[in-house]
């Protein structure tokens, strides 16, 4: 059988994948696009980011109906349907993934759906429905991501142990749900499943939550969780879980004291690992790092010319808009024109309630590396339209350059900051200083006026602060 | 003050550490030189920005670094203003012996005049400007850090970049005596698919060297190609002879091995075939040592990896690693030291095929021999007509330091030492 010829093959279909293969498509070049699932978008569509914050949106209706009472406006209580909810859930991700489809097809990005497996540095096997298809390629593009980590003693076999993927699945909705692991996956789905109804417990091995955020964006968050959850333990280990009839036998450990509980549900979130394996990388010169993930350089290039890694599986922020990005510089690259992640900001979101968002240098990563910063904070409390929205639960901090004034590092934590974060990262990315912000008049009233006041409160002028103390 | 890897050659970004010549807790003065950098185009001394103490060497020699890696650290020594925090280190501005091309001379005077700047964030953070900015000089090959902000924070406009481009422009046009001559700027773009369709591919980095390198020999280098033939019908008996010997221990024997040591026994006796000419001082420089490289076609391109010390050597041994050094530069994995050093150099185009033809001397050395494929031929010996095995042989010469004569003399040489190979080189 003929090879299909290609330029560029693109394995895995995911915001770093699909994005690949439309960016080099645009650019003329004869794409195949690899897909193992039917439907294209990746864990960001299938299992992530949408169906995570469909869900988000859905339940925060909820706890706003609930605060709405103290502004004298009432509703009865919830009626959940978990049918529909799904459904519609399920809807929003069939448009989105028919949406790609169409775009596929608009730029003649052909799709072939099955496994991919390198035979070697310029053929790829694909395993579809209808047999074995082989892909003579130039160069090839490794998109294929990571999947929720699920450590060996917890996976039993049982779907009442579940990892992100199927909590998203909504299978029903558990009195009791055990969450291990307090990082961001965990902390927004236990925020989900506790507005439905479950009744949270939360174990995290660390000290805090969220572990690597700066501590004054989580707490706001820590705040709501202590509430919206029954109960959150740091410092506690999960030594073994066991099916225990219809519910999950848990084994915790405090202080090498041992405590066994029952749970309907457990959420295990523990971390993602990469796909790297079965795709036959050991026919080629890709190298991994001591974790499993590929290894590339500055233009995402793997240790085999021919091949580029993108996205989760080649490590790093296992973010859905970094695997974009560098989907843009590989197809850049690949094309011979100059390209490099060098430099590039990449921000973060978690979609708790309140949202906490940031990008550049973060404050606990400058007191890490022992980098000079000076830190300008304000707090929601004195803003107007966090006011109006009866969510003055926010803070929005700038990391700044002391001898130019240069932003650093934007951190925001509060309702939307999620939206917000975006004026920050223009700001980290132009090199914009405290002054470029201060001096950009933003609108009123709103919530990205917090950026301005923060920039202000550096000089010492935020008008809605004390004035700044003279050294 | 951190001296930095400063920026070599256009589209040079990492160098070897070739020398430190310093030690932790000496005292350097101004200019003095600190340590060597070598990269595929040069050998270059890196001086001191300014006097000091040398408290911290943070490379050893042979690592690979890269432009603004730290190398030294020096504590500031003396009445204060003498060494001025922010000044830049300079790019070499000699070249040693080995280089081919010097450092473009508009970073030089870029780098050397009264505008001299380098970004240095403590932060660690690149220089401040807009994606568009960084995007179209990363497309330009510049280095933003060169380049001064005009804006708050040191921000780069675009305004910033052309600026600058301009007065990269300005010192390029200047006289300077010393620069090489450069590839002509391209023909203008000739629109093909007019005729018929084309396909458009863009040259690889290795072979763009090679047509810079082409270009420089081509036209600074009066050629002259001395052509002869040598029987080694001889030889190639004692190649039948000895070859089984040799793969049992391990390794092929080809042909190659046995025109080094050839080359060598005329390289000794014409020792003006071993030497460079030093366009700069005048000088001609005769090298006591005898590094061979040797013309391997890559897929990608032309590389001539060095053989060093080829008199030292037995035959088994070059094989053994010749052929390790062919394999590793048909990978692609030779360091940029095996590529240097040569005295001259051997292109054996016998296992492809090909009579006589005419091969461009590998600057900075004054010769090059080019072996074509041996073939049977009548020869007249004795008056009586004998078909022996007869190789061509070509060799191209810098008329500038060698003459006719001499080559023809050389080759003379060189045929003999072929055709009256010693089995005695054979044995172990």
């Amino acid at each position: 059988m003929e090879p299909i010829k290609a330029e560029i093959v693109v394995v895995g279909a995911g915001p770093g994948g699909y994005v690949a293969a439309f960016y080099a498509a645009d650019k003329g070049k004869k794409v195949v696009l690899v897909e193992r699932d039917k439907r294209l978008g990746g864990v960001c569509l299938n299992a992530g980011c949408i169906p995570s914050k469909a869900l988000l949106h859905a339940t925060e209706l909820i706890r706003e109906a609930e605060a709405s009472q103290a502004r004298g406006i009432g509703f009865g209580a919830p009626k959940i349907q978990l049918d529909k909810l799904r459904a519609w859930k399920d809807s929003v991700l069939d448009k989105l993934g028919q949406g790609l489809n169409g775009l596929s097809q608009k730029r003649g990005v052909q799709v072939l759906q099955g496994r991919g497996h390198f035979e070697d540095s310029q053929t790829l096997r694909v395993e579809t429905s209808e047999g074995q298809k082989f892909v003579a390629f130039e160069k090839a593009i490794i998109a294929v991501g990571s999947r929720p980590a699920m450590p060996a003693a917890f996976d039993l076999g049982n779907p009442r142990v579940m990892t992100s993927t199927e909590a998203l699945e909504l299978e029903e909705i558990p009195k009791n749900l055990l969450v291990v692991g307090g990082g961001y996956i965990g902390m927004e789905l236990g925020t989900v499943y506790a507005a439905l109804g479950s009744s949270v417990a939360m174990v995290e091995a660390l000290s805090s939550t969220l572990v690597g955020v700066d501590s004054d964006l989580v707490r706001p968050v820590m705040r709501f969780a202590e509430k919206a959850f029954k109960e959150i333990r740091l410092n506690t280990k999960v030594v073994k879980m066991a099916t225990g009839g219809k519910q999950i036998k848990v084994t915790l450990a405090v202080d090498g004291k041992q405590t066994e509980e029952s749970y309907d549900r457990v959420l295990v979130s523990v971390g993602r690992a990469p796909n790297c394996k079965d795709l036959g990388l050991e026919n080629t010169k890709v190298a991994l790092d001591d974790k499993g993930f590929v290894q590339v350089n500055a233009q995402r290039q793997t240790a085999d010319p021919n091949i580029y890694a993108i996205g989760d599986v080649a490590g790093g922020a296992l973010l859905a808009h970094k695997a974009s990005k560098e989907a843009k510089i590989a197809v850049e690259a690949i094309a011979g024109e100059a390209s490099s992640f060098d430099g590039v900001v990449i921000p973060a979101v978690v979609f708790t309630d309140p949202e906490v968002a940031w990008c550049g240098l973060t404050e606990a990563e400058a007191k890490k590396k022992g980098i000079k910063i000076e830190v300008a904070r304000f707090s929601w409390a004195a803003s107007g339209r966090a006011l109006t929205l009866d969510r003055t639960d926010g803070l929005t901090k700038l990391i700044i350059e002391p001898e130019t004034e240069r932003v650093l590092g934007v951190g925001i934590v509060g309702h939307g900051a999620g939206e917000l974060i975006g004026e920050g990262v223009l700001a980290v990315q132009m090199g914009a200083t405290a002054r470029d912000i201060a001096e950009s008049v933003h609108p009123h009233p709103t919530l990205s006026e917090t950026l301005m006041e923060c920039a202000e409160a550096f000089y010492g002028t935020s008008p809605h602060t004390a004035p700044r103390r003279r050294a | 003050m951190d001296i930095k890897v400063p920026r070599l050659a256009e589209g040079v970004d990492s160098a070897t550490v070739a020398n430190i010549l310093v030690s932790e807790g000496a005292t350097i003065e101004r200019d003095q030189v600190i340590l060597e950098l070598e990269t595929e185009k040069a050998v270059g001394p890196i001086p001191a920005p300014g006097a000091g103490k040398v408290t911290k060497i943070h490379v050893k020699s042979g690592d690979q670094v890269q432009v603004g890696q730290v190398l030294i650290s020096v504590a500031a020594e003396g009445a204060p203003g003498e060494v001025k925090k922010d000044e830049p280190v300079r790019a070499p501005v000699k070249s040693s012996a080995a280089p081919v091309a010097p450092a473009p001379v508009a970073e030089i005077a870029i780098t050397s005049g009264a505008e001299a700047h380098r970004y240095e964030s403590r932060s660690g953070f690149p220089p401040p400007a807009a994606p568009s900015v960084r995007k179209m000089a990363q497309e330009l090959g510049i280095d933003l850090a060169r380049v001064r902000g005009s804006e708050g924070g040191g921000r780069i406009t675009l305004q910033d970049l052309k600026t600058y481009i301009a007065a990269l422009q300005g010192a390029a046009a200047a006289p300077a005596p010393s620069r090489e001559t450069v590839p002509q700027a391209a023909a203008k773009g000739v629109d093909f698919s007019k005729w018929g369709p084309v396909e458009k591919k863009r040259m690889s980095a290795l072979r763009r060297t090679v047509a810079e390198r082409m270009v420089e020999s081509w036209t600074t280098i009066p050629h002259i190609t001395q052509m002869d033939e040598t029987d080694i019908t001889n030889l190639l008996a004692l190649m039948k002879k000895y070859g089984p010997r040799f793969e049992k221990k391990g390794t092929h024997l080809t042909f190659t091995p046995l025109a080094m040591k050839a080359a060598v026994a005329a390289l000794k006796k014409y020792p003006i075939f071993n030497s460079s000419f030093d366009e700069a001082t005048g000088e001609i420089v005769y090298k006591r040592y005898y590094h061979l490289g040797v013309a391997v076609d890559t897929d990608a391109g032309l590389i001539v990896p060095v053989v060093h010390d080829v008199d030292q050597k037995t035959i088994f041994s070059l094989s053994l690693e010749l052929n390790t050094l062919v394999d590793r530069t048909r990978q692609r994995k030779v360091s940029l030291e095996e590529l240097q050093g040569g005295t001259f150099s051997i292109s054996n185009q016998g296992g492809i095929g090909g009579g006589h033809f005419t091969p461009i001397v590998n600057k900075p050395e004054v010769a090059v021999l080019g072996l074509g494929r041996a073939a049977l031929k009548p020869v007249v010996k004795d008056k009586k007509t004998e078909t022996r095995m007869m190789l061509p042989l070509a060799l191209s010469y810098d008329h500038r330091v060698i003459d006719g004569a001499n080559a023809v003399r050389f080759v003379r040489e060189l045929a003999q030492a072929l055709e009256n190979f010693s089995e005695n080189e054979l044995k172990e």
